[in-house]
């Protein structure tokens, strides 16, 4: 081995210790920035509709991932549009997914557009059909539907407590109260 | 997410999180090589096997929106996790992994994560994680960028 090979081969070896990736400056990042955009454009033009649909699918994956970690106050419909970013992303028309799994096109179009709650065997064969999508795109857990659901669901009857705790408290009697 | 004890094959279950004000005291420049407090207007991460509170690896990123890019501004293991004695292998592969993960979740099909090393580093990064080489930035983008989340993200 040469003295320039073992100079290079020791940076190799610590090539991820200490990589100051930083813009030097502004008009550094600005050239660079550009060129990358061209390269990247013409690359993107090569990209496959199954590429771009593995991307989509990945990134509702991860969204869903980051959602069910902490708890969310807001009023979105989380699950909801989740459900509408999975189905539109594979599907041309949303009847074809309905009849993949079975239900009526009217009972998906009430779930997606918040009508009507989905029912248990609605999210099950969601859960099913889910595991056979991400089969060959990432690793996709059988419960996370189910997990966004019932977060969500959490996350709802905690932030609207004022709303529905004044009239139940009427309801609720301690006949028996431990002391 | 898993890194590699290399004197076992063991493998740890690790978890990236972001820096707490409470890190800056232990991130020495000697065992973190930078001076870490200059980058707290950015997002900071660190490395950590599940349980431990000790930071095998730091990132530092930026997120570009413009360009559908997270840049990855400082990056290192700690000193002793460097060179062929390290202790740890994969802390940089799931740090740059994470960055990935971040970029597919803002920006899907556009998702690019950058870098711009040395040049005489660069290829140990085209060669270890398919990097795209742009002048001196280096990039990785879908289909490559889907390709490392699932090499680093797996086994929960």
């Amino acid at each position: 081995m040469t003295m320039e090979n073992k100079k290079n081969k020791g940076f190799i070896e610590d090539a991820e210790y200490g990589l100051d990736s930083r813009y030097k400056s502004n008009k550094e990042y600005k050239s660079e920035a550009t060129s990358l955009m061209e390269a990247r454009l013409n690359r993107m033009k090569n990209l496959s509709k199954n590429q771009i649909i593995r991307a989509k699918l990945m990134q509702l994956k991860l969204k869903m991932e980051e959602y069910i970690k902490q708890p969310i106050y807001d009023d979105r419909n989380h699950f909801s549009d989740f459900l509408k970013l999975y189905v539109d992303t594979i599907y041309s028309k949303r009847n074809r997914f309905a009849y993949d799994i079975n239900i009526k096109p009217i009972r998906l179009s009430q779930v997606i557009n918040n009508h009507r709650e989905p029912k248990d065997e609605f999210i099950m064969k969601l859960m099913i059909h889910s595991e056979k999508v991400y089969e060959n795109i990432c690793d996709f857990h059988k419960k996370t539907w189910y997990q966004v659901y019932f977060h969500e669901k959490i996350c709802d009857t905690m932030s609207s407590q004022e709303k529905w705790r004044p009239e139940l408290e009427k309801d609720i009697k301690f006949s028996e109260l431990i002391e | 997410m898993t890194i590699i004890e290399t004197s076992s094959r063991v493998e740890h279950q690790i978890e990236i999180t972001p820096i707490e004000d409470v890190d800056y005291k232990v991130l020495t420049k000697s065992r973190y090589f930078f001076d870490w407090k200059v980058e707290q207007a950015y997002e900071v991460y660190k490395l950590q096997i599940v349980g431990s509170s000790e930071i095998l690896g730091l990132i530092s990123l930026e997120r570009i929106p413009d360009e559908w890019r997270v840049h990855i501004r400082l990056l290192t293991a700690s000193m002793e996790n460097k060179g062929k004695d390290k202790k740890y292998d994969k802390i940089a592969g799931n740090l740059i992994a994470f960055s990935s993960k971040i970029a597919v979740s803002e920006y899907a099909e556009y998702a690019c994560v950058s870098l711009r090393p040395k040049s005489q580093i660069a290829e140990h990064y085209i060669d270890k994680y398919n990097m795209i080489s742009t002048g001196m930035t280096l990039s990785i983008e879908v289909p490559e960028i889907l390709n490392l989340i699932n090499l680093y993200d797996h086994g929960k």
